[in-house]
C-alpha cells in the first residue's frame, strides 16, 4: 500500500503542471461563460422591474433605472391566470409522468436484445421525427378522436417522443446484460425486470427526460391556442401570457390594431416580467432533479 | 478501457430467430409493443394523410377530401423558383454551422464542467448556463441587437482595441448573418443540450478514473480516454439525430434578425413557406415543402445510420 | 364546444325563465332610454338577469382580451341583453387560423377574417346580411346604399360590415392619424418657423438645424434624419413618392384623377428625385446609417430619446409609445415633439397627406358565421351596440368615473381618468369597446361631443404639449390637420389598396405584387446606400422590371375601371 502511495504521488507531481493551467482555463472559461449566459437573464429583470415607458428609450442593462413593479402586476392581474396556472401544473405533472413511464418502456423494449422487431420498431419512431402532417390534418384527427375542447389535448397526443426515447435507450444499452441474464435466471419477467432492475439504474436519464417534458408542458401554449381556444376552463399559463404579450404588442398591423394596444406598460416590459414569472417555478424546482445528473451517482458499484 | 472493448462487443447483436418460443417468451414486450405501434399509427402516421394536399389545389372550402388533384405541380413549383433554391442552400447551410458548433459547444461545456471539482461551483454554473434555455427568441434577438449595433458593446470594443476605425453595422453585411444565428443558438441553448451530456457523464464508471490515475493519466487523457468514450454512444446518438434536423434551422430568429439587405442569406424556407404559402392563402406550399423536407432527412438519417453502422457504432435502429 | 353548451343552457334557463316572469323584461328596457335599436330586437333580447343571451366572437388580429366579468361589458348586457366573449389573434397568421377553422367546421358566432376573410366568404361559413339590414335602423344607417352596395361579394350578398373609417356627423379632425414627413418643434422653432413645402427645403432645415447644434441639451448626439424599414413597416421607406406628387394614399398605385389610369409610384422621375434626395443625404451622414437593419424597438428607443430630429412614418406606428416616453423625461420642453409638414417634390402642388372623411376599407369587416343559432339576436346586438348610449359606454366609459360632464353637456376627463384610461389592467377590468364591431368616429348625435375621446377637441388640446401649442400657433394652426390641410377622398375607387391587399399568389398580378415587395425590400436600401446612385438606380430598375410590375398594374386597372362602372349609377 506505503509503496503504491509514493507511486502516485509522483506521478501526480510529473502532471500537476499541466493540471494546474487546466483548472485555471477551466475555471477562466467557465466564468466567462457564465457572464455570458446570465447577462441575458439578469438584463431581462432588470427591464421586468423597469418602468416601460422609461425603458422603451434603451440603454438599461443590468439595474433598472427607473423601479416598478407595475409589469409584475400587470401579468398577475390578468384574469384567468389562476385557471391557467392550476391547468399548467396539472399538465406538467400528469403529461411528465405519462410520458416518461410511456418512453421509460419503449426504450426499455428496443434495448432488449433479444427483441424481435428491435430495428424495425426503432426506425418506426425514429422516422416519426422527422414527419409532420401538417396543422390542419392534425386538427382534423384530434377533433375527431374528441380531444379538442379537453385537459387531454395535452397529455396524449406528445406522450411519446422518438427523441427522448433514444436517449434513454442508449442509457439502457449501457447497462450490461449481466444484470438482465441472472435476474432472469431467478424467474424475473421482463416487467420485473424494468420495474426492479434496470428503472432504478435509470435515475439519471429519467430525471433528463423528465426535465426535458416537464419544461416543455411548462411552456408550451400552441395547443392550448389551437384546440382549446374556445374552451377557457382548459387555458394554461403560457396561453394566457401570450394573449397579454400580443395584446399589448406592437406587432398590429394597422391603426386600430396600435390603438388597441396603446398604454402605460410596453410590450417589452411585461414580456421580461411575464417570463422572470415563467422561469421563477422551474428555478426552484430544478435543485431536485439536478442532484440527479450533476453531482453523478456511484453506481459503478453495482455495474459489474 | 477494458470496458471499452466491452462496449464494442455489446454492440454486435445476436441473430435471434423468429420462432414460437421465442414470441412466447417475449410476449409482454410484443404486447406492449402492439400498442405502442397502435399509438404511433393513430397520432404520427395517420395525419400523413394531409400529405395528400401538396398534390392538390387546395381550398379550405373543399377540404381535403374534395379540392382539384394537380399533380406534381406544386412540387414544379417550388422548384422552379429561384428564390426556393436559395433559401433551401441557407437553411442547409445554417443547419450545418448550427449542428456543428451547437453540437460541439454542449460537449465541450458537459466534459469541462464535470472537471470542476467543487461540486457547489459545479451547481452554480450549471444552472446559469440553461437559464437562457427559457428566453424567448425575441428577447435574445433583442439583447444581441444592442451588443451588436453601432454604438453597442461589440462595437466599442472594437473600437478600443483599435480592429476597427469606425463603427460596423453587423446586419448590413450578409457575410456575418449565418455567424451572428449560430452565436445566437450556442449562447441561447449551450446549457440545456449539455444537460444530456451530464447525466450520460453520471454513468461513467467513476473505478475508471481512478484506474486511469493509477496509470499515471493526466486530466487531458482522463477526458480523452475514460470520459469521451463514456458518452461516446450518447453523442453518436444525438449526432445522427442532429444531421436528419440540418433543414430545420429555424424561422423566429432568422425572421427577427433578418432585414432587406440581407435577406438573400437570411431567410429560412420555413420563412418562404410562410411568405409564399400561408401567406398567399396556399397551403399546400407549406405541405409540398414540409415533405421535401421530411424526405431529404429522413434519406440523411439512413446514410448517417449506416455509417455508424459500418463503423460499428452505437446507430438509430 | 363547451361554451357553446354553456350558451345553449343558458338559453334553455333564459327562455324558462322568461315563461314564468311573462314579459319581465320590457320595464328595465324602458327604463334605459336612447338604447336605439333595442326595438327593432323584440323582447328576447331585454336584459334581466338570466336572460342574458352569449355570443363568441374570434378576430383575426391582434388585440387585447378583457376580463370575463368586465364591468362595461356587463353594463352593456344589461342594456343589449347580451355579451360577447371576444378571441384574438395569437401567435398565428391570420390565414391560419382561419384556415383551421374552415378545416374544423365550427365557428365562433362573429368573426372578423382579417387577411382571411375572403377565404371565409369562399367557404360559405358567413351568413348573407343583406336580407336582414333593413330591420335593424342603426345598422341600416351606419353606410349609405353606395357603400353597402361596395361591400357585395362577386355572388351580390353583402357578408361583412367594416367596423372603421366610419364618421357621424362633423368630422372632427384634430390628429393627423396618417403618413407624413414629420420634424421635431425644435428645429422649427430655430429657423423661426419657416414655411417647408418640398423635400428640398425640409432636408435643407435639417441639415442646417443639424450643423448648428450637433447635440442634444444633455450632450448626446443628434441623429438628423431616420428610416424605419422592419418588416412590413418600411412603408416608411418605400411610398412616399406617391405623396410627393399630390397623390393621396392608394397605397399600391397613383390612380390619375383625370384619365382613371392607374400609374406605378415607384418608377416615376419623383421616385427617383426622392431617392437619390435620400442616398445623397445618406452620404452626407444626414440618413441614420442603423436606418436599414434597426428593428421597430430600436426605432422607437431612437425616437423616445430625442435625439431623431425628421422622418417620414405614420402617426400611430409611433405616436403613441414615444409621446409618453418624451413627456416622462421632459424632452417636451425641449421641442422634441414632431408635427407633420406638408412637403410635396415642388412648390405649388397641393398635397394629399391628409384626407377627410372616412376611408371604407372593403377587404374585411365583421360577418356573422353559420355556426351562430341566433343570428338575429346577433344582429338585434350588432345594432344595439351602435346606439348613443351603448357607443358612448364603450368608447367614453361611464359618467362619473371615466368622464364627467359640465354644464353644456361637453364631456371631460380628469388626469387620473386619463391615467385610467391608458392602464392595461384597468382596461381589462372595466372598459369594453368591443372595438372590432362597427363603431364610429366624428360626432356624437348629441352634437356636442365627440364620439370618441381622442377626437374630443378639448380633450386633444389639454393632451397637447406646450412646444406643439407654440408651433401650432406660428403656423396658424389649430390642430395637426391643419399643419397639412385636407383634401376630400379623391373619387368613388378609393382606396385602392383594399383591393391589392387582398392579391395572392394565384394570379398574375398578384405574384408580380409579391415579387415587387420582395425586390424593393432589398434593393431600396442598397439604392440609398450606393455610392455611385446611378448605376444602383439602374440595376434596380432592371430587377424591377423582372417582376413583370405590368400584369400588377393591369389587374389594378381592371379594379379601377369596375369600381368607377359601379359607382357609376350614384352619380
Amino acid at each position: 500500500m506505503g509503496i503504491g502511495m509514493s507511486q502516485k504521488e509522483m506521478k501526480r507531481r510529473k502532471t500537476s503542471f499541466g493540471d494546474k493551467i487546466f483548472t485555471v482555463c477551466n475555471v477562466l472559461f467557465m466564468i466567462a461563460f457564465v457572464v455570458i449566459t446570465l447577462y441575458p437573464v439578469l438584463n431581462t429583470l432588470a427591464i421586468s422591474l423597469n418602468d416601460g415607458t422609461d425603458a422603451l428609450r434603451g440603454g438599461i442593462y443590468l439595474f433598472p433605472r427607473k423601479f416598478t413593479m407595475k409589469n409584475y402586476i400587470t401579468v398577475l392581474e390578468k384574469d384567468n391566470l389562476v385557471t391557467g396556472a392550476y391547468i399548467t401544473v396539472a399538465r406538467t405533472v400528469v403529461g411528465t409522468v405519462f410520458s416518461l413511464v410511456t418512453n421509460a418502456v419503449l426504450a426499455y423494449i428496443v434495448s432488449r436484445k433479444r427483441f424481435l422487431f428491435k430495428q424495425q420498431l426503432s426506425l418506426f419512431w425514429v422516422v416519426t421525427m422527422y414527419v409532420n402532417g401538417g396543422m390542419i390534418p392534425t386538427f382534423l384527427l384530434f377533433k375527431g378522436l374528441h380531444l379538442t375542447n379537453s385537459f387531454w389535448v395535452y397529455v396524449i397526443p406528445g406522450m411519446i417522443s422518438a427523441f427522448n426515447m433514444l436517449v434513454i435507450r442508449t442509457y439502457m444499452n449501457g447497462i450490461p446484460d449481466s444484470l438482465e441474464e441472472s435476474a432472469q435466471l431467478d424467474g424475473a419477467g421482463y416487467m420485473t425486470i424494468f420495474w426492479k432492475i434496470i428503472s432504478p439504474l435509470c435515475k439519471p436519464v429519467y430525471a433528463t427526460v423528465a426535465l426535458f417534458v416537464a419544461v416543455g408542458q411548462w411552456n408550451s401554449w400552441f395547443d392550448a391556442m389551437l384546440y382549446n381556444r374556445m374552451s377557457s376552463e382548459y387555458t394554461t399559463l403560457q396561453y394566457e401570457l401570450m394573449k397579454l404579450l400580443s395584446s399589448v404588442t406592437n406587432q398590429g398591423n394597422s391603426a386600430e390594431a396600435m390603438k388597441n394596444a396603446a398604454g402605460t406598460v410596453t410590450p417589452t416590459s411585461v414580456r421580461a416580467a411575464a417570463t422572470i414569472l415563467t422561469m421563477l417555478p422551474i428555478v426552484c424546482l430544478y435543485p431536485f432533479l439536478q442532484r440527479y445528473f450533476v453531482t453523478g451517482l456511484t453506481i459503478g458499484g453495482v455495474k459489474e | 478501457m477494458a470496458s471499452m472493448a466491452k462496449r464494442k462487443q455489446k454492440i454486435k447483436e445476436p441473430k435471434i430467430e423468429i420462432t414460437w418460443k421465442e414470441i412466447k417468451r417475449q410476449k409482454v414486450l410484443l404486447i406492449w409493443s402492439a400498442a405502442i405501434v397502435l399509438y404511433g399509427i393513430i397520432f404520427y402516421y395517420l395525419p400523413l394523410g394531409g400529405w395528400i394536399m401538396a398534390f392538390q389545389n387546395y381550398r379550405p372550402k373543399d377540404g381535403l377530401f374534395h379540392s382539384q388533384f394537380v399533380g406534381l405541380a406544386k412540387f414544379q413549383q417550388l422548384f422552379s423558383d429561384a428564390t426556393f433554391l436559395r433559401v433551401i442552400r441557407n437553411t442547409l447551410s445554417m443547419g450545418v454551422i448550427n449542428l456543428v458548433v451547437t453540437f460541439v459547444m454542449a460537449i465541450v461545456f458537459a466534459i469541462l464542467l464535470n472537471e470542476i471539482k467543487s461540486n457547489g461551483g459545479k451547481k452554480v454554473v450549471q444552472t446559469i448556463s440553461y437559464l437562457p434555455h427559457f428566453l424567448s427568441w425575441i428577447i435574445v434577438t433583442g439583447i444581441l441587437h444592442d451588443a451588436l449595433s453601432g454604438t453597442g458593446i461589440v462595437n466599442e470594443l472594437l473600437l478600443k482595441f483599435g480592429i476597427l476605425d469606425q463603427p460596423l453595422n453587423f446586419f448590413a453585411h450578409p457575410k456575418y448573418f449565418w455567424p451572428i444565428v449560430a452565436f445566437a443558438n450556442v449562447w441561447k441553448e449551450t446549457g440545456w443540450n449539455a444537460i444530456i451530456y451530464l447525466s450520460a457523464i453520471t454513468a461513467i464508471d467513476p473505478s475508471l478514473y481512478e484506474a486511469a490515475s493509477m496509470d499515471g493519466a493526466g486530466r487531458w487523457s482522463k477526458i480523452r480516454y475514460v470520459t469521451l468514450p463514456g458518452i461516446k454512444p450518447t453523442i453518436i446518438i444525438l449526432l445522427l439525430m442532429n444531421v436528419g434536423n440540418v433543414l430545420n434551422a429555424g424561422f423566429e430568429i432568422q425572421y427577427l434578425l433578418g432585414n432587406g439587405l440581407v435577406q438573400s442569406v437570411s431567410q429560412t424556407i420555413d420563412i418562404y413557406v410562410l411568405k409564399w404559402g400561408i401567406s398567399q392563402n396556399d397551403f399546400a406550399i407549406g405541405t409540398a415543402a414540409g415533405i421535401f423536407k421530411s424526405l431529404v432527412s429522413i434519406v440523411l438519417i439512413v446514410i448517417a445510420n449506416m455509417i455508424a453502422k459500418r463503423s460499428g457504432e452505437e446507430r438509430l435502429f | 364546444m363547451k361554451a357553446k353548451k354553456l350558451a345553449a343552457l343558458l338559453l334553455t334557463a333564459a327562455v324558462a325563465a322568461g315563461t314564468l316572469a311573462g314579459c319581465g323584461g320590457d320595464s328595465t328596457q324602458a327604463d334605459s332610454n336612447d338604447v336605439a335599436g333595442v326595438e327593432g330586437t323584440g323582447g328576447d333580447s331585454a336584459g334581466s338577469n338570466g336572460e342574458m343571451k352569449h355570443f363568441t366572437a374570434f378576430f383575426a388580429v391582434p388585440g387585447s382580451e378583457i376580463n370575463d366579468d368586465n364591468e362595461i361589458m356587463l353594463k352593456i348586457g344589461e342594456l343589449t341583453g347580451a355579451i360577447c366573449k371576444e378571441t384574438w389573434l395569437t401567435g398565428q397568421t391570420a390565414q391560419e387560423a382561419v384556415g383551421t377553422l374552415i378545416a374544423g367546421g365550427e365557428y365562433p358566432d362573429f368573426i372578423d377574417g382579417g387577411d382571411g376573410a375572403a377565404q371565409l366568404y369562399e367557404a360559405g361559413a358567413l351568413i348573407p346580411l343583406d336580407d336582414y339590414i333593413d330591420q335593424y335602423p342603426n345598422i341600416k344607417e351606419y353606410l349609405t346604399e353606395e357603400e353597402w352596395d361596395k361591400l357585395r361579394q362577386d355572388d351580390g350578398h353583402i357578408y361583412w360590415i367594416q367596423q372603421f373609417g366610419n364618421i357621424y356627423g362633423e368630422e372632427k379632425a384634430t390628429t393627423h392619424n396618417d403618413e407624413a414627413f414629420w420634424i421635431q418643434t425644435r428645429v422649427l422653432e430655430w429657423a423661426g418657423y419657416p414655411e417647408v413645402h418640398t423635400m428640398d427645403q425640409y432636408f435643407d432645415l435639417i441639415e442646417s438645424y443639424q450643423e448648428a447644434n450637433p447635440t442634444m441639451e444633455d450632450g448626446m448626439e443628434n441623429i438628423p434624419y431616420t428610416i424605419l424599414c422592419d418588416d412590413w413597416r418600411y412603408f416608411c421607406l418605400e411610398n412616399a413618392p406617391q405623396f410627393l406628387d399630390g397623390y393621396p394614399n392608394d397605397g399600391s398605385v397613383i390612380v390619375d384623377p383625370d384619365t382613371l389610369k392607374v400609374i406605378d409610384y415607384n418608377t416615376t422621375p419623383t421616385a427617383k428625385r426622392y431617392f437619390q434626395k435620400l442616398n445623397e443625404e445618406y452620404q452626407k451622414g444626414i440618413v441614420d446609417p442603423e436606418s436599414f437593419t434597426q428593428t421597430y424597438d430600436e426605432y422607437i428607443a431612437k425616437l423616445s430619446t430625442g435625439r431623431v430630429l425628421g422622418m417620414i412614418d405614420q402617426w400611430w406606428d409611433f405616436a403613441y409609445n414615444v409621446n409618453d416616453a418624451l413627456k416622462q423625461q421632459g424632452l417636451d420642453k425641449q421641442g422634441c415633439n414632431y408635427v407633420p409638414l406638408p412637403i410635396t417634390i415642388e412648390e405649388g402642388i397641393k398635397n394629399q397627406w391628409h384626407n377627410s372623411g372616412g376611408v371604407l376599407n372593403v377587404s374585411s369587416g365583421l360577418a356573422i358565421t353559420t355556426s351562430c343559432e341566433d343570428v338575429e339576436g346577433a344582429l338585434a346586438f350588432v345594432d344595439a351596440l351602435l346606439g348613443q348610449e351603448v357607443h358612448d359606454l364603450r368608447y367614453w366609459g361611464i359618467e362619473g368615473v371615466d368622464y364627467e360632464v359640465d354644464e353644456n353637456g361637453e364631456f371631460y376627463k380628469t388626469e387620473e381618468m386619463r391615467m385610467n384610461a391608458s392602464d392595461t389592467a384597468y382596461k381589462a377590468s372595466h372598459m369594453c369597446s368591443y372595438s372590432y364591431f362597427p363603431n364610429y368616429s366624428g360626432t356624437s348625435r348629441d352634437n356636442i361631443n365627440a364620439m370618441s375621446p381622442q377626437f374630443q377637441p378639448k380633450e386633444f388640446y389639454d393632451a397637447l404639449s406646450e412646444d406643439v401649442q407654440k408651433c401650432f400657433e406660428a403656423y396658424g394652426a389649430e390642430t395637426y390637420v391643419d399643419m397639412l390641410g385636407t383634401s376630400e377622398a379623391p373619387g368613388a375607387w378609393y382606396p385602392m389598396y383594399s383591393f391589392s391587399s387582398n392579391m395572392t399568389t394565384a394570379t398574375e398580378g398578384g405574384m408580380a405584387w409579391a415579387k415587387m415587395d420582395e425586390i424593393k425590400h432589398e434593393y431600396l436600401p442598397k439604392v440609398v446606400m450606393a455610392s455611385d446612385f446611378e448605376s444602383a438606380w439602374e440595376e434596380y430598375m432592371g430587377v424591377y422590371e423582372g417582376c413583370n410590375p405590368q400584369a400588377f398594374l393591369d389587374e389594378m386597372q381592371e379594379e379601377l375601371d369596375r369600381r368607377m362602372e359601379a359607382a357609376e349609377k350614384y352619380k
